[in-house]
């Protein structure tokens, strides 16, 4: 398996807890007579990412996100499946792993609080062995966008949440890792921030070949970084595939709005189908079966080519509508 | 395009390197501590107020007694002084910057330990060495001070110094040992706060912290011999101040590897128990 791959098969993972009941005789009980129970929290997931590529997974709050993200970066051990990350199984090789993937978790850091960012990363240095020439050509690589060098004389209980985790971000890949995990890094960030963020991840995804699974709600940074999604819900993989094609998942799609000079007897646009007439003013969306092909842009043309068009517009939902309307869908 | 990003260099000497490298990890006690002047101020203020409250009590004790449980003033003074300086090792209080095991473990931070070439097991050994050479100088000066003062007398021989700094450093062991069994107990029960303090008291009034243990009852003092704790302090204590005699150094010897051996070895089982249950829950 080439380095910068995450495969996953038949993932399952189950908490088990402890049922605490109410009161003193519910207290009194859990510690007598325990009852134990079991949580699915994720389910038979299966997923491959190949190298370079960054795959958005999303999903509602307690979904099994994190706990997928962090079955595959080697934190929990899976009650089920198979893992494998850059060839190897994390759990199982934790050390050779840890040498190969970078995660941030973005409400938690691995800064020290009462260090300098920099004697963090420094900390972080020693760890991972790197030599003072590499440690310098990392921090100037990362510098050059995240402008860590502002501000990592601060304490880390010192800086801002954007701070904090753009130097969350250089520790991460201060190794160099192939394959990133990102649980939700821009939570809480600014706009200004959050672009910096993205413009970051963009580049070591598209000039660094590294391979990204990112988390998030945010569905501006899906759309504006992910062209492959997944999406998890009570545990299990409802969908993985292009971005685009989360509309046929969720029913929803883009529908054009036309204004002609007379309107014919007979409308027939090839892979359209007229959803409201009002006099001159038609309504077209994709017919069913009509494919991923049939982009919002091949629709304008074939309209102009089949109709007396003076006037055009074509509306599209955006990603958010369309993953909310993929969740009842599955559901 | 830049090069790809590839696995690092794996050759043997990167590999050695790289594992002596983490040991700087224990600076990161030092960088703390250094920070925050109100705690090195605060310390400093207890150390000494401690130290001249249990000479004053000691001299008051044998006022009017010139040998008791054995001992004179002057070793019953040292012993106890000494036991104030043993405490110093555990001088460092992680609780305010959010680095014990228990807020790790309850921020869910402990995650990062997990993916980082250095096993938890050995970073957690990095850190509580940190810890113990930043008392451990705290200890030293402070014994120096005391030695100048007048206020600790030296060992009968070289042979009891000798004797007595080997089987402190044995005792230093398994402090670290019992240490490990508490804070991996968070892995079970993610509070440990209680087992914090029960497990401290019982160190302390069990290890000869409190008061030599000569001065407990008899069963008492059979009791412990089945127990690590006085094999960290009082051994170490007592041949210092000439209460064993240095040729009974082989046996406690021999009692302190075992219970280093054993308790090494369950806390590799824990480790690996906790490895293998770490929850970390949410994102």
């Amino acid at each position: 398996m080439p380095a910068g791959t995450i495969v996953a098969e038949g993932l399952i993972k189950v908490f088990r807890t402890v049922a605490r009941g109410t009161g003193v005789a519910g207290a009194l009980k859990s510690v007598i007579r325990p009852e134990r129970v079991a949580k699915v929290a994720v389910d038979q997931v299966s997923l491959r990412v190949d190298q370079g590529e960054l795959l958005a997974l999303l999903g509602p709050n307690g979904a099994g996100k994190s706990t997928t993200i962090k079955m595959l970066c080697g934190i929990l051990t899976p009650t089920g499946g198979r893992v494998e990350v850059n060839g190897i199984t994390p759990y199982q090789d934790r050390i050779a792993n840890a040498r190969q993937v970078g995660a941030v978790f973005g409400q938690r850091s691995q800064l020290w609080r009462d260090l300098t960012a920099r004697q963090s990363l420094e900390v972080l240095r020693d760890m991972h062995g790197l030599r003072a020439a590499e440690y310098r050509d990392r921090i100037r690589e990362f510098n050059r966008i995240l402008e860590i060098e502002e501000f990592w004389e601060g304490r880390a209980r010192q800086l801002s949440l954007g701070q904090r985790v753009r130097c969350d971000l250089a520790a991460a890949l201060l190794h160099d890792p192939p394959v990133v995990f990102l649980d939700e890094p821009t939570i809480g960030m600014d706009v200004v921030v959050k672009e910096q963020v993205r413009e970051f991840l963009r580049d070591q995804v598209q000039r660094r070949g590294r391979t990204v699974l990112l988390t998030t709600h945010d569905m501006t940074e899906v759309a504006k970084l992910a062209e492959r999604v997944a999406l998890i819900d009570h545990g299990r993989l409802m969908y993985d595939g292009k971005t685009a094609g989360l509309r046929d998942l969720a029913g929803v799609t883009w529908e054009a709005h036309v204004t002609v000079e007379t309107v014919p007897a007979v409308i027939d646009v090839p892979g359209m189908r007229l959803t409201r007439a009002d006099g001159t003013r038609l309504s077209f969306a994709p017919a069913p079966g009509a494919g991923e092909d049939l982009t919002p842009r091949h629709a304008v043309r074939r309209l102009i080519e089949h109709l007396p068009v003076t006037d055009i517009r074509v509306e599209e939902p955006d990603l958010e509508d369309v993953v909310r309307q993929a969740f009842r869908a599955g559901r | 395009m830049v090069p790809q990003a590839s696995p690092p260099n794996e050759w043997p000497l990167t590999r050695l390197r790289s594992s002596l490298l983490p040991w700087r990890g224990m600076r990161v006690t030092l960088i703390t501590e250094l920070t925050q002047p109100v705690r090195y101020v605060t310390q400093l203020t207890m150390v000494v107020t401690q130290l001249a409250l249990t000479y004053w009590l000691w001299r008051a004790l044998y006022a009017g007694v010139r040998m008791s449980a054995g001992l004179d003033v002057t070793q019953a003074t040292s012993y106890a002084l000494l036991g104030v300086l043993y405490l110093q090792f555990r001088s460092v209080d992680r609780w305010s910057n959010g680095d014990t095991m228990v807020q790790l473990m309850f921020e869910g931070t402990i995650a990062y330990w997990f993916i980082r070439p250095v096993s938890p097991r050995r970073w957690y050994l990095i850190r509580m060495c940190g810890d113990l050479a930043y008392g451990a100088v705290w200890a030293l000066v402070a014994y120096l001070a005391c030695r100048a003062a007048g206020a600790i007398a030296g060992p009968p021989s070289l042979a009891a110094g000798g004797a007595a700094l080997l089987t402190l450093a044995l005792g230093l062991v398994i402090t670290y040992y019992l240490q490990v069994v508490v804070d991996l107990m968070c892995f079970w029960s993610t509070v440990n706060d209680s087992a914090v303090v029960a497990v401290q008291f019982a160190s302390s009034l069990l290890s000869g912290a409190f008061a030599p243990l000569w001065f407990f009852p008899g069963w008492f003092q059979r009791a412990n011999e089945f127990l690590p704790f006085q094999s960290t302090l009082n051994v170490p204590l007592s041949l210092y101040v000439g209460r064993l005699p240095v040729s009974a150094l082989p046996g406690q010897l021999a009692v302190q590897a075992a219970w280093c051996a054993s308790l090494a070895l369950f806390t590799w089982w824990l480790w690996r128990r906790a490895a293998a249950r770490v929850t970390v829950l949410g994102g």
